[in-house]
């Protein structure tokens, strides 16, 4: 039953992002996302010899008072962290072959994360892009920082694309503190490209996971007649056989996503394909255990 | 194989319109919008073979559905050999006319003869059935094949009184053809007679499926007829009769004839009359010495012809003394008494006799000793009189009620009980006064009277006519002239006076007709007619009367009616020439006569061209030569199962073209 709810053409007729998210994500383990950096918190993990220049505030008084040795003390940090989606609002994120258009489930995606992030007090941002930053909602815990983010993602409709690598350097000024950055998007170029676009993002401690959003028809198209195609972002037309559609073209697009598997695993990125036509909480929960105990 | 419509096969012009839309059409699909071409190359496919090789069999399913329409209109037969009345399916139906006209000679004896022979000639493989002919067509065998079932029934037809009527013969073929779904093989032996036929050949039409064989057991004998007689109904005075009787001669040469009035049995009277060659001549009688009540009367002649029974016309007349009409009015005004007495006693059979009362001094006086009874302006009735006047309206009596301005006091109609809403003046002065509007110029009141030609109303009395029926209206829509049935009887209220005050009708020529007519309107005189016609109805009780049993005597003197049909019946066809008595209700009694209808003694025959169209020959070709018992051609309609593969195609056609959609709609 509830199943059936959390399919994408279901949660695609509910209004709301709040709604979806909450619908997604309630019920979920929380707490599964874990800091990378160690902070303010309850749970202890490791004394470290004092060196100059630490903060004097978490130095370890009882120990020092004992042994006449600074140490400090360190805790696992649970809340600190910072989650920045990047939602790619391209024109091709508007294709759709049944109820739900890409651009729909990566704002169900990007809603959930956000939901799911701030459930457990992590400051969340979020940036929309397409050639340019068109929305950018700095990460923050404080109260209404929800309300924001939704919004933001709500308005984000598909605009226009020509390249791919021009909104991520933008991107990277933006995002100067560390955490963690989710870029939705359905990655239509080269996995060289992609790697090399989003690299520089991960350079600055930011640990980053390529969440690849796919509609069934993109992986496997079902022509059955010869057809005119038309490119949603370029405009270019081709003529296209469904011969080469059910053959070639599969093989090339599984090419595509192994090549940006695998180059992204090799830079250290996360990757995680969530084709459209999945239960939105089934793609989450795969996602979530794979990152289990990174997040 | 033929085509009844072989034009409409230019349909098969159309079939290129499929071949163009599947073959030759320029392939053109709407673009596609795909996220990204970046993994896709350019591949090009031969759009026709595409086609070809998609939508053959839609393409063949569209084809087919032209082909078949085209057919189906094109109607297409096939001709085969057909023995007659066998194997086909087809029913025999044997008509025998048994008109008056059959009586002449031994033609009936000739039709059973020719029926009996073709009987005789048929393979009861198929159905057979007997049909009698006269103003209605009589069926009298189910559908059999039984050959004795059949004879029988030949054998039992007898001529009858009634007219043939070939109009209502087609019709009833047309309707058997259409209930028994079955080819039907028609043979006809009747004597032709021209008067059988219908006013337009239209009404003679046959069903595609049916074939007629005409057998013509007639032929053109001269024959003399008395064809009317015009006599009065009620004779008062046996000087101051007048009947005329019209003797006829069809296909005739001139001659005298010796024309006698029968009364009773007793001739009393007889003339000769020189009949012109295939003419007609007049006889007049002006005396009828017969004793007091009703009279079996006939007019006859001396013909020596083949057809006898048309030799004498019967009717029946009452012999009365003049009818007693009942006038009631004030005592003080006896005007309106002076004018209505002296119309109704000019006219020229003294038929009336009016008998005037004072309002004051007619409680003991009882109506329904009367004909009818006048109320002219009167204030009021003594109760006892008005409930005795309206038992006798409704047990068939009637009445006449004038409104003056002292019947308006009481404010209601007397009998009728409607109310007078207000009296409408108009001067004497200058052009004002008012004249009758719309009327019913069919109503006997004023039948004759030229629309009551310059009479001025100066005063009618505005009546509620209620269920009432205006039979007149004045220019201003005042109601001047009503009826009402009550009962058995009826009421007719003239909202205005007799008196020359109120109105100058008294002076005016329109007058004399309009008492008349309405006082023989009112006493019954108009209602019969002096001779029926054999097969026509006579009116026994109105709509919606009470069942009093009322009693009918036949021409043998046996009751024509049962018990419970004399309780209930309102109508009797009169079947056989004589003369019927009938009781009535309101225990009055009556004598009508019934004469065969006389188009009946016409025995000229129909042009055998007339025949040859109806029967469907070429014309010159003898209708006998289209002898029953050779084998026929026969064709047989194929249209139908063109339209049921149409069907078929066209469902066919929707299945494929359905499923091409749904995918190019999943594709898309």
């Amino acid at each position: 039953m509830e199943q059936r709810f959390l399919n994408p053409s279901v949660l695609a007729a509910i209004s709301g992002l709040e709604l979806v998210a909450k619908t997604v994500v309630d019920g979920f383990i929380s707490g599964l996302h874990r800091s990378p950096d160690f902070g303010f918190s309850q749970e202890f993990a490791e004394y470290r010899a004092y060196a100059p220049g630490d903060d004097l505030r978490h130095v370890d008084w009882n120990v020092f008072a004992r042994t006449e040795r600074a140490y400090l003390k360190r805790y696992r940090g649970e809340t600190n962290t910072l989650v920045t989606v990047l939602l790619d609002a391209s024109k091709s994120m508007a294709f759709s072959s049944h109820s739900v258009p890409k651009i729909d489930y990566a704002r169900y995606i990007a809603a959930s994360l956000t939901y799911l992030a701030h459930h457990q007090r992590d400051a969340i941002g979020v940036v929309v892009f397409d050639d340019e930053v068109r929305d950018y909602v700095p990460p923050s815990g404080r109260q209404g920082q929800m309300a924001r983010i939704l919004h933001a993602i709500e308005r984000a409709e598909p605009g226009t694309r020509t390249d791919f690598a021009k909104p991520f350097v933008l991107c990277q000024d933006l995002l100067r503190r560390r955490g963690i950055v989710v870029v939705v998007s359905d990655f239509w170029e080269s996995p060289e490209t992609v790697i090399r676009t989003t690299e520089p993002l991960r350079f600055r401690g930011n640990e980053l996971v390529l969440l690849h959003v796919l509609d069934p028809e993109e992986i496997r198209p079902s022509l059955r007649e010869p057809r005119i195609l038309l490119d949603m972002e370029t405009g270019d037309s081709l003529q296209v056989t469904p011969e080469y559609a059910r053959h070639e073209y599969p093989a090339r697009m599984e090419a595509h996503i192994a090549g940006l598997r695998s180059k992204a695993q090799a830079a250290g990125i996360g990757y995680f394909l969530a084709v459209t036509n999945r239960a939105l909480d089934e793609c989450l929960r795969e996602y979530l255990s794979i990152r289990q105990g990174r997040m | 194989m033929g085509f009844l419509s072989p034009w409409f096969l230019a349909g098969f012009a159309a079939v290129g319109i499929p071949l163009w839309v599947h073959l030759l059409r320029r392939h053109r699909s709407e673009p596609l919008q795909f996220s990204s071409l970046m993994f896709f190359e350019q591949r090009t496919q031969s759009s026709i073979k595409h086609r070809r090789l998609r939508y053959l069999l839609l393409m063949a399913a569209r084809i087919a559905v032209v082909v078949l329409l085209t057919l189906a209109f094109a109607s297409p037969f096939v001709t085969r050999s057909v023995p007659p009345g066998e194997g086909t399916g087809s029913l025999l139906v044997m008509v025998l006319d048994r008109s008056f006209s059959m009586r002449e000679g031994n033609r009936l004896a000739a039709a059973k003869t020719e029926a009996a022979s073709l009987l005789n000639s048929w393979r009861p493989a198929s159905y057979g059935q007997v049909l009698a002919l006269d103003s209605q067509v009589h069926l009298l065998t189910q559908r059999t094949n039984s050959v004795d079932e059949l004879r029988a029934a030949i054998n039992s037809v007898e001529a009858g009184d009634g007219r043939s009527s070939f109009g209502e013969l087609a019709r009833a073929l047309r309707s058997l053809s259409e209930s028994e779904k079955l080819p039907l093989e028609v043979h006809l032996f009747s004597d032709m007679q021209r008067t059988s036929m219908p006013s337009g050949f239209a009404d003679l039409a046959l069903s595609s499926d049916t074939r007629l064989v005409l057998h013509n057991v007639g032929s053109e004998k001269p024959n003399w007829a008395v064809e009317s007689v015009t006599a009065p109904r009620v004779v008062n005075d046996p000087k101051k009769v007048r009947i005329l009787a019209t003797v006829a001669g069809y296909a005739t040469p001139a001659a005298s004839r010796n024309v006698s009035l029968v009364v009773n049995g007793k001739t009393v009277s007889t003339r000769t009359v020189d009949v012109p060659e295939n003419g007609r001549a007049t006889v007049e009688f002006l005396t009828l010495d017969a004793p007091h009540g009703w009279n079996r009367a006939e007019v006859r002649i001396d013909s020596a012809d083949t057809l006898p029974a048309d030799d004498s016309f019967l009717f029946a007349v009452e012999r009365s003394d003049p009818r007693r009409v009942l006038f009631v009015h004030e005592g003080r005004q006896r005007r309106g008494l002076l004018y209505y007495k002296a119309a109704l006693e000019s006219t020229a059979d003294g038929a009336f006799q009016v008998e005037a009362v004072s309002a004051d001094s007619v409680a003991n006086v009882a109506p329904e000793k009367f004909a009818f009874t006048v109320i002219s302006d009167v204030a009021s009735l003594p109760p006892s009189f008005e409930r005795a006047l309206v038992q006798s309206i409704k047990s068939g009596g009637s009445a006449m009620i004038a409104i003056g301005p002292a019947a308006a006091a009481r404010a209601m109609v007397p009998i009728l009980e409607s109310k007078i809403a207000q009296s409408k003046y108009a001067a004497r002065s200058g052009e004002r006064f008012l004249a009758l509007g719309k009327a019913d110029e069919a109503h006997p009141a004023l039948q004759r009277t030229n629309r009551w030609e310059n009479v001025k109303f100066y005063q009618a009395f505005d009546v509620d006519p209620g269920d009432a029926r205006v039979v007149a209206r004045l220019t201003d829509q005042t109601p001047i002239l009503l009826e009402k049935r009550v009962g058995q009887g009826r009421v007719v209220v003239f909202t205005s006076t007799f008196d020359n005050i109120s109105n100058d009708f008294p002076l005016r020529p329109a007058f004399v007709p309009f008492v008349e007519r309405l006082a023989r309107y009112l006493s019954g005189f108009e209602e019969n007619s002096v001779g029926y016609a054999v097969g026509s109805y006579l009116e026994l009780r109105r709509e919606g009367s009470a069942s009093r049993a009322l009693e009918v005597l036949g021409p043998d003197g046996k009751r024509a009616l049962s018990l419970s049909e004399a309780a209930t019946t309102q109508n009797l066809q009169l079947t056989r020439p004589g003369y019927y008595e009938v009781r009535r209700e309101n225990g009055r009694h009556e004598l009508v006569a019934v004469n065969p209808d006389r188009r009946e003694s016409d025995l000229r025959t129909i042009p055998e061209e007339t025949l040859n169209l109806w029967q469907g020959a070429p014309q010159g070709e003898s209708a006998a030569a289209a002898t029953p018992n050779e084998p026929r051609e026969e064709r047989r309609n194929l249209a139908w199962y063109f339209l049921l593969a149409l069907l078929a195609a066209s469902v066919v056609e929707s299945l494929i073209a359905s499923r091409y959609l749904s995918t190019s709609k999943e594709t898309a």
